[in-house]
């Protein structure tokens, strides 16, 4: 079980140390993809996290798999939390240290799902509409839903923007059993 | 009641009454005896007197001498007789008439006791039996009043049951019928669903990509 209190610790401290070496970038990118890694690789997640395997042997093979591949700050904050047996808590970090770096940033990642894939031109146009919404640069995330039937839905932090006809059919059927409801 | 009689000693006191009545029989007997034996001296004493066979009596053969002394002998018999038979039968009787006497008092007695009994009986039985028909009435009552009250409680719990089956077969019938509204909903919606998305074309989605872009509110001062 990950500790978010735990995970922003050690984003914070990571943060700091990227940004006077100036590493943000690589650093975000290196935890990026050690947690897509651990995301998508069963095997290597069940080595990383077993209680079997001894903190020297996972030590000795993450340095073999990463030591050439990420940052030293990377680097170090991985011996960092085999020694101190917080490896479960890496994906946590990854996401804190995100977060961090959006704020720092004054970015904020949208993700718009559509039913069909979207032209580069619409892309473009949604990404400058949604950066003069936010008043924020904006990371974008494209995603397609077919259950969506047509349209685009937009969500950032807390904020949906459903512009989709799955969304509107929703809420006018939402609408219509209210007022059946209502009317019984 | 004599000191014979005590009763702290009837076997002693019987005693002594048979005592007394045998001296006083000897007695009696003696008498006879002695006067029976006078007459027999008389008459053997007269025997052949010309006085004892008078001229009148000749032709019945009649001796007065002989006739005196068979008065004693029989004087002296009718004692022993007097003593030793007529006056035990006699005391027999007596006794026995005594006794059948007491024993008619004892039963007129007991017939009075049973008859008192028997009166005191039935009084008691029937106020028993008038105690028992009080009793039966009273549970009965109580039986009737229990009776109507279980049948008030009954009607009233039927009414209750009754109420609160109306109840819910009004909320399930609302239950349903909200279901069958939603499914009606679904399905409609469904179909709607269905038939938007075989009508809707890319073009068509771009066009609502670009509605929704041109419709997007930009917070004022951006």
């Amino acid at each position: 079980m990950t500790d978010h209190r735990v995970a922003k610790r050690y984003a914070e401290a990571l943060f700091n140390v990227a940004q006077r070496n100036d590493v943000v970038k690589n650093v975000d990118a290196d935890l990026l993809a050690i947690a897509n890694q651990l995301k998508n690789d069963p095997s290597f997640r069940s080595f990383l996290y077993s209680p079997k395997v001894s903190r020297e042997d996972k030590t000795r093979i993450l340095e073999k798999l990463f030591s050439d591949r990420v940052t030293i700050a990377t680097m170090y904050l991985l011996r960092l939390l085999l020694a101190k047996r917080r490896e479960s808590e890496i994906e946590a970090i990854q996401e804190e240290f995100e977060a961090l770096r959006r704020g720092y940033a004054k970015a904020v990642l949208v993700t718009y799902t559509s039913a069909q894939e979207l032209p580069d031109a619409q892309r473009k146009k949604l990404v400058d509409k949604t950066t003069k919404v936010t008043g924020r640069s904006v990371e974008a995330l494209f995603e397609v839903d077919p259950s969506l039937i047509g349209g685009v839905k937009i969500e950032y932090e807390d904020v949906m923007l459903d512009g989709t006809v799955r969304g509107n059919l929703d809420k006018l059927r939402g609408r219509l059993q209210y007022d059946l409801f209502k009317n019984a | 009641m004599s000191h014979l009689d005590h009763p702290k000693t009837p076997v002693r006191a019987s005693r002594r009454r048979h005592l007394i009545r045998g001296a006083a029989n000897v007695g009696v007997l003696g008498r006879y005896i002695v006067a029976g034996f006078v007459l027999i001296g008389v008459g053997v004493a007269c025997k052949g007197q010309a006085w004892t066979q008078p001229e009148l009596l000749k032709p019945m053969g009649l001796d007065l001498a002989i006739t005196i002394t068979n008065m004693g002998i029989f004087l002296a018999f009718a004692g022993v007789i007097n003593v030793f038979y007529y006056t035990p039968f006699k005391e027999s009787m007596d006794a026995r008439n005594h006794e059948l006497e007491a024993t008619f008092t004892e039963a007129e007695n007991l017939k009075k006791e049973m008859a008192e009994l028997r009166t005191s009986y039935e009084a008691r039985l029937a106020a028993t039996e008038a105690e028992a028909r009080e009793q039966i009435q009273a549970q009965i009552r109580e039986a009737q009043h229990l009776r109507q009250t279980l049948m008030a409680e009954a009607a009233a719990r039927a009414d209750d049951l009754l109420r609160k089956a109306e109840l819910e077969t009004e909320a399930e019938k609302q239950r349903v019928m909200g279901e069958l509204r939603s499914h009606v909903v679904d399905l409609t919606f469904n179909a709607t669903e269905r038939l938007i998305g075989e009508k809707l074309d890319s073009a068509t989605n771009r066009r609502l990509v670009e509605q929704f872009i041109d419709n997007m509110a930009v917070p004022s001062g951006s």
